[in-house]
């Protein structure tokens, strides 16, 4: 074969292969998403998500898993919150003011090795804590906890969209005589969209989280009234039916998978629209 | 006053590299200035001297002094928000900012606290002195995004002067439009020729012709010649000036 044949062959072989990894992802979504719908629906009912959890709920008896589609509700967002407002000033203060330091290089490195730790070591680090400070397995120690597992996430993805503005536009902003925390707001509302993706990434990493608040949320069949109280979440009740050895319970389980993925559905699909309107003015 | 903006023994480094080289010159007030040269001369390192955007670039070392109405604008006590009100900027490809046409306009006069009624009469007059009021008047909340390339240059200019600055910088500003809209940027800076102090840097000799009253040409980092332009364009006086007139070298 000449070399131009080879190069057109190697072309096409490379174009299909791109197309077979596309299908190969969506087979495994699809599959996912199959699994959870086919095993959950028999056990889906309006009870299940409108009551918290009657005494026998775990041996089969009646309620439902209010406690932790709200639990994980408040869990995420209070982490993702948090989380942000530590993780948007830092990543802010570093293109306004760190520029290619050391400093910035550090600081990026150092969110980058909070990314990689499991979340496992955070729910035992955030045990320490509040062993250290005297806290109670609460909402509030599951928020600070969570809060420390999506900070990398949210920061270094906010860091990415901030990389990615043109730097005419602070150019543009200063050269009308702004201050730089000024230009912090323009370049606020030229990533806004991004900001809403990167908050949207934690949130979901965060409603998703079993390990780093199994130590330090606890678990309860009631709904939280105050941050002091233990409170349920979706990943641990959806891990407490799944062990149990009744069959109803273990349907109930899927059920309740599939619920925390029609939630983060509907997020992503609400970040979208939000997204959209906020990205209207944006430079592209 | 006769030299609103002045220049003296003007240094630049990026790292190791020394990209303007001792630079003085006293540009005249109410024209326009054209700086000249082949890429890579440091016309647009020069430029972002004058209001000091040049320092934003980490590697950069600056020396000597940018004097504006008598002030040094490098000296440690000067407000560089001051310094970038009075000097404005148009860039090389327009960049609007992420906001409708309106507060595009309004956005610096607001910053400057200048009251609402009075920065709607603001954004009115400087749409109207870039020939863009008539055209956007109808969508003046609709993004800046939506507008034309040259109609986004003109919003540009109208940004860059609503603020009313004393000196106006152009960096290359027609550069990236088509030949109509490169024209009714061109127009539109003579117009504003007698009102401000325009500097604008072009690689387009044609241009600085039609637009000069006082040309600079710079070559490697070096300010080799500058004077008025009809002087300049007919007598050049060095041999490398001739040269690069006669489109021989650059």
């Amino acid at each position: 074969m000449n070399r131009e044949k080879r190069r057109k062959l190697l072309d096409k072989t490379m174009a299909w292969f791109m197309r077979l990894s596309m299908a190969g992802s969506a087979v495994i979504l699809a599959l996912i998403l199959g699994i959870i719908i086919w095993r959950g629906l028999p056990g889906l009912s309006l009870e299940l998500i409108t009551k918290p959890p009657e005494g026998s709920f775990y041996l089969g008896g009646g309620g439902g898993v209010l406690n932790a589609i709200l639990g994980s509700l408040y869990l995420a967002l209070g982490g993702t919150l948090l989380a942000a407002l530590l993780a948007v000033p830092v990543v802010l203060f570093i293109h306004t003011y760190a520029g290619k330091s050391r400093l910035a290089t550090w600081l990026r490195l150092t969110l980058d090795v909070m990314w990689g730790i499991p979340s496992i070591v955070y729910g035992a680090f955030g045990f320490s804590l509040m062993i250290l400070v005297g806290l109670r397995a609460s909402l509030l120690a599951g928020i600070i906890t969570l809060a420390f597992v999506v900070l990398p996430i949210l920061a270094r993805t906010f860091d990415e969209v901030l990389m990615l503005v043109p730097k005419e536009l602070r150019e543009s902003t200063l050269s009308l005589g702004t201050t730089r925390f000024e230009m912090l707001g323009m370049l606020l509302r030229q990533t806004l969209p991004g900001l809403v993706t990167a908050l949207l990434l934690a949130f979901g990493r965060a409603i998703g989280d079993g390990a780093s608040v199994l130590f330090t949320a606890g678990y309860t069949d009631r709904i939280p009234e105050s941050l002091f109280e233990p409170v349920a979440s979706l990943p641990l009740a959806i891990f407490f039916q799944l062990s149990a050895p009744f069959k109803e319970v273990q349907a109930r389980a899927y059920a309740s998978a599939l619920i925390l993925t029609v939630m983060i559905l509907g997020i992503s699909l609400l970040a979208q629209v939000i997204s959209r309107r906020l990205g209207r003015n944006v430079i592209r | 006053m006769q030299h609103p903006l002045s220049v003296k023994n003007l240094n630049v480094w990026y790292g190791a590299q020394h990209a303007l080289k001792d630079i003085n010159i006293d540009l005249p007030a109410r024209q326009i200035t054209a700086i000249i040269g082949p890429s890579g001369c440091g016309k647009s390192t020069f430029l972002k001297t004058l209001n000091r955007l040049l320092e934003l670039n980490e590697s950069v070392r600056i020396e000597g002094k940018v004097m504006v109405d008598g002030e040094n604008i490098y000296d440690p006590s000067v407000d560089v928000t001051d310094i970038r009100t009075r000097i404005g900027l148009l860039a090389q490809k327009p960049f609007p900012l992420p906001m409708s046409i309106y507060d595009n306009v309004a956005y610096g006069m607001r910053i400057h606290g200048i009251k609402n009624g009075s920065v709607e009469n603001g954004v009115q007059e400087a749409l109207t002195s870039v020939g863009l009021w008539e055209e956007v008047s109808g969508r003046l909340k609709a993004p800046a995004t939506g507008l034309s390339g040259g109609q986004q240059q003109r919003l540009c200019l109208a940004r860059a002067i609503a603020v009313k600055p004393a000196v106006l910088l152009c960096d290359e500003s027609t550069a990236s439009l088509d030949p109509i809209s490169a024209q009714g940027i061109e127009s539109l800076l003579m117009d504003l020729r007698g009102q401000y102090t325009l500097v604008i840097v072009t690689h387009n000799i044609a241009q600085a012709r039609r637009l000069a009253d006082y040309v600079m040409f710079m070559w490697l980092g070096e300010l080799v010649e500058h004077g008025p332009a009809q002087t300049f364009f007919n007598e050049p006086q060095l041999p490398l000036t001739q040269a690069y007139l006669a489109r021989k070298i650059g």
